[in-house]
């Protein structure tokens, strides 16, 4: 809390420190005691000076929104997806997310707690990271599973960077690429409709609820997925977590443009990007499907409307915000089409967080009044 | 479709005074009228202790330079001639009236006696500079000065009615009550700057305004009603010239160098009525409001009159008082007593309790969502310039070009992350220009030195000469 305070006054300190310390002169001079009296409501020593009131520089009023508001708008908005990953999968997703959650608020508590920083479990961005984290998961896999990426989305990525807002890479992202270092655990998805109870193990999943395959990796095999467009669309399919149901995530992602938590910049460059560039090379037949298998299948929604969106890892301009979304379509797309991977939303947007503050420095706004600059300014040396 | 500009605020304007006509509050007992109410130089008072004075007379005069003499705003006693800090922190000279109750004015006022037609440039801006008229929206720009700086410049008069501040409503009720002194001031202003075209421009949460102007100006030629989308700062001169004029006012120039002058509405119907009853700048509109305040009202308040004895005309305060705020609440000034004066640049008086102005509860931290861009009217990075100033790294910060902010508040009201970023920004221009004046100092001390050594050598030389001169005599 003294830190807060700190924080709060260092940059009014110039302005306000003055007029604090300096002004006996006025506030001594008991001339209408009466009638300040009466206005400070305090009757009670009318002969005293008024105390006097605090100064702070302008400006005197803020908007509502705070990063409170703002997280629990997103958890709002993720909402739709998780009640739908209950139902599809069981209560077993609800575990899991449940498990993400509070191990997530739990590290950022203890590390905050062990460094002696200022305590911002409050600000539910933890929150955010342990649900995104868990719709990143198979809904069977181990519970340890979330323990661990909690971990390393919390103190790893986000707490040794500097807590919120100073990380580089999207701490979700990041772990669900750590957590990758245990392929089975992360490949091995429920068939639609398994009802797995609140406690049930990947082990001990009947033959018959797991999931030969998702539609991407068939989609990479050059087969047909086996569920219709439509299912895709509702999200009738095995999968992580969160990325099943498009038309939820997409419900989801309305709702943040109306609360205007984010702009359509990313989503939209990002999955036209892929969406034209499948267009363009799908295979003979119906490039339509595959065009929209691509775009619906893997986390492309999720991770478009979610996690490219991720305000501290992503651009603050909105011509920088079309580049990232086109970058990570491209990125995503070369990934799928020529890598070894049959998914590539992770790393496409890991790559681009990489990017964010020189996309930020080149798309610089021309400032009012100002003739365009060619060169940007210098990057930050040294002390800083 | 009305004009605009790009980024800005479109909030909450708690225009909750809109509908309150306009009461003239009675003399207060004591007013404290302070010298230094404007830019330029403070007035000196001609009056001492003692002296007897009317309403209208005058209590300081500028004695050259840029400035506004000050008038006594009410009849009675000089007091004492104090010096008191004014909300900016600067220290003033500042007379104490005791009010005699009467209100008698100063025999020597009279209006203007020509004809409008007949008065040439030179007398308006006599009149206008006796008046001791600056500049009534918030900046106080000496306004004969800013009349003389247009002439043969401006090829527009921009009559400012936007009146962007949240809670502030002075300007409108004088729009509704009486247009008829804003025109006619305009009017006088249009005949000193030789001009055939003023613009007045209104934002369209004011649309009554807009059909009151607009059914007395029918068939005008002089004027035109420009309507202005409702958001903030619209009443930014910047704003209001690239909304008007869709250009750019370059960074470091004057509206008059491209073509414009402004002049606040409030500023228009104090010239007006200089020339009509020949009363100088005395009294103003001023908006009471915030949730601490009993009744909200429009009041016209003698200059000096302190800001305690104004919130007990309007009813007192109902609720403890966190900040008291001079102005609007994004640009205004918070003052720490109250018994500070009302200004000539004084457009509200607002009393908040914490629940308005809402104090920082977390800990400030970036989230980087890019709010302070989207809303920057002068399209800055606030976010980068709040980041650099805060690691002291100034000169990056003079690189994104933090001189141009004009300390809007905009980008520090949407910030979720509670970073004041305005305070930042304004600590980075401190710095940058404390450090530009220690340039100059340095580069004229060098200057200085410089010279005296060419003036110590050629002392020297002419030295040498002369004892060769005197050798070779010998």
């Amino acid at each position: 809390m003294s830190e807060e305070k700190l924080e709060n006054t260092s940059a009014e300190e110039a302005k306000t420190a003055a007029l604090t310390a300096a002004p006996e002169a006025p506030a001594a001079k008991p001339d209408k005691p009466e009638s300040t009296a009466k206005a400070e409501k305090k009757p009670d020593k009318p002969e005293k000076p008024a105390p006097l009131l605090t100064v702070t520089s302008s400006p005197h009023i803020r908007a509502a929104d705070t990063s409170r508001s703002i997280m629990i708008d997103v958890l709002i908005a993720l909402a739709p997806a998780l009640i739908w990953a209950v139902y599809l999968f069981g209560f077993r997703a609800l575990t899991m997310t449940l498990v993400s959650v509070l191990s997530c608020v739990a590290f950022e508590l203890i590390y905050e707690l062990i460094m002696r920083r200022p305590v911002t479990v409050l600000d539910c961005s933890a929150c955010v990271t342990g649900v995104l984290l868990a719709f990143n998961l198979p809904a069977a896999a181990p519970l340890w599973l979330p323990v661990a990426g909690a971990f390393f989305a919390i103190v790893i990525v986000k707490q040794l960077f500097g807590g919120i807002g100073k990380n580089i890479v999207n701490p979700t992202l990041a772990a669900r690429v750590f957590l990758f270092s245990w392929t089975s655990e992360m490949t091995t998805f429920t068939v639609p409709f398994a009802k797995l109870s609140p406690s049930a193990m990947t082990a001990e999943l009947e033959a018959d609820a797991v999931a030969s395959a998702t539609p991407m990796i068939a989609l990479n095999a050059g087969s047909v997925p086996q569920e219709s467009l439509l299912e895709m669309f509702l999200g009738i399919r095995p999968g992580v977590i969160g990325e099943v149901s498009v038309l939820l995530l997409l419900v989801g992602g309305i709702y943040l443009l109306i609360r205007k938590v984010i702009t359509w910049h990313i989503p939209v460059a990002y999955i036209l990007t892929v969406g034209v560039l499948s267009l363009l090379t799908a295979p003979a037949g119906n490039a339509i499907d595959y065009t929209l298998y691509q775009v619906m299948g893997g986390g492309i929604i999720l991770g478009a409307v979610y996690m490219a969106t991720d305000y501290t890892t992503s651009p603050v301009n909105n011509i920088a915000r079309l580049i990232f979304g086109v970058g990570c379509g491209l990125l995503t797309f070369f990934i799928r089409r020529y890598g070894g991977y049959s998914e590539g939303v992770s790393f496409s947007i890991l790559i681009m967080n990489l990017l964010v503050y020189y996309l930020d420095k080149f798309t610089r706004p021309k400032p009012y009044g100002k003739l365009r600059q060619n060169n940007p300014p210098k990057e930050a040396k040294g002390n800083g | 479709m009305a004009l605009t500009f790009r980024g800005g605020l479109v909030m909450n304007e708690h225009k909750n005074t809109h509908g309150v006509q306009i009461e003239r509050m009675p003399s207060p007992e004591k007013v404290v009228i302070p010298m230094s109410q404007h830019i330029g130089a403070p007035a000196s008072p001609v009056v001492k202790a003692g002296d007897i004075v009317a309403r209208g007379q005058i209590i300081g005069e500028i004695k050259g330079g840029l400035g506004c003499p000050v008038h006594a705003s009410v009849s009675g006693r000089v007091k004492a001639i104090s010096q008191i800090m004014l909300p900016t922190g600067r220290q003033s000279q500042a007379v104490e009236i005791e009010s005699d109750g009467l209100d008698t004015d100063y025999e020597g006022l009279m209006p203007f006696s020509k004809r409008l037609g007949e008065a040439t440039s030179e007398e308006i801006i006599d009149i206008v500079r006796a008046a001791g008229i600056s500049g009534m929206g918030g900046a106080t720009f000496p306004a004969y000065a800013k009349i003389q700086s247009a002439i043969g410049k401006a090829e527009r008069l921009i009559v400012n009615c936007a009146e962007c501040e949240p809670y502030i409503t002075a300007n409108h009720r004088l729009l509704l009550e009486d247009p008829a002194a804003v025109v006619n001031g305009a009017k006088i202003l249009l005949k000193a700057l030789s001009l055939r075209h003023a613009d007045i421009a209104v934002t369209d949460n004011k649309m009554d305004a807009v059909r009151r102007l607009d059914k007395m100006l029918k068939g005008s030629e002089l004027f035109e009603v420009t309507v202005l989308k409702t958001k903030y700062p619209q009443g930014d001169e910047r704003q209001l010239i690239l909304a008007i004029t869709k250009q750019e006012l370059p960074a470091g120039k004057l509206p008059a160098d491209v073509g414009c002058v402004i002049f606040n509405a409030e500023t228009c119907a104090a010239i007006f009525k200089a020339f009509q009853t020949g009363m100088p700048l005395i009294e103003r509109i001023v908006t009471v409001d915030g949730d601490c305040v009993k009744t909200p009202k429009n009041v016209r308040v003698p200059i000096g009159t302190s800001f305690g004895d104004v919130l007990e005309y309007c009813g007192g305060t109902k609720k403890r008082i966190s900040r008291l705020i001079s102005g609007g609440p994004m640009m205004g000034t918070a003052v720490w007593d109250l018994s500070s004066p009302v200004m000539k640049g004084t457009s509200g008086i607002l009393a908040f309790s914490d629940r308005a102005v809402r104090p920082y509860d977390q800990a400030p931290a970036c989230i980087h969502c890019g709010r302070c861009l989207s809303v920057c009217p002068m399209h800055l990075m606030p976010t980068a310039l709040a980041s650099y100033s805060k690691i002291g790294r100034y000169d990056i910060c003079a690189e994104y070009d933090a001189m141009s902010c004009v300390e809007c508040g905009s980008c520090a009201y949407v910030c979720p992350g509670a970073v004041p970023i305005t305070s930042y920004i304004r600590v980075a221009k401190d710095n940058l220009r404390a450090k530009a004046a220690a340039e100059k100092a340095a580069a004229e001390r060098e200057k200085a030195v410089m010279a005296e050594r060419q003036a110590a050598e050629s002392r020297s030389e002419s030295d040498k000469d002369k004892k060769e001169g005197k050798e070779g005599e010998k």
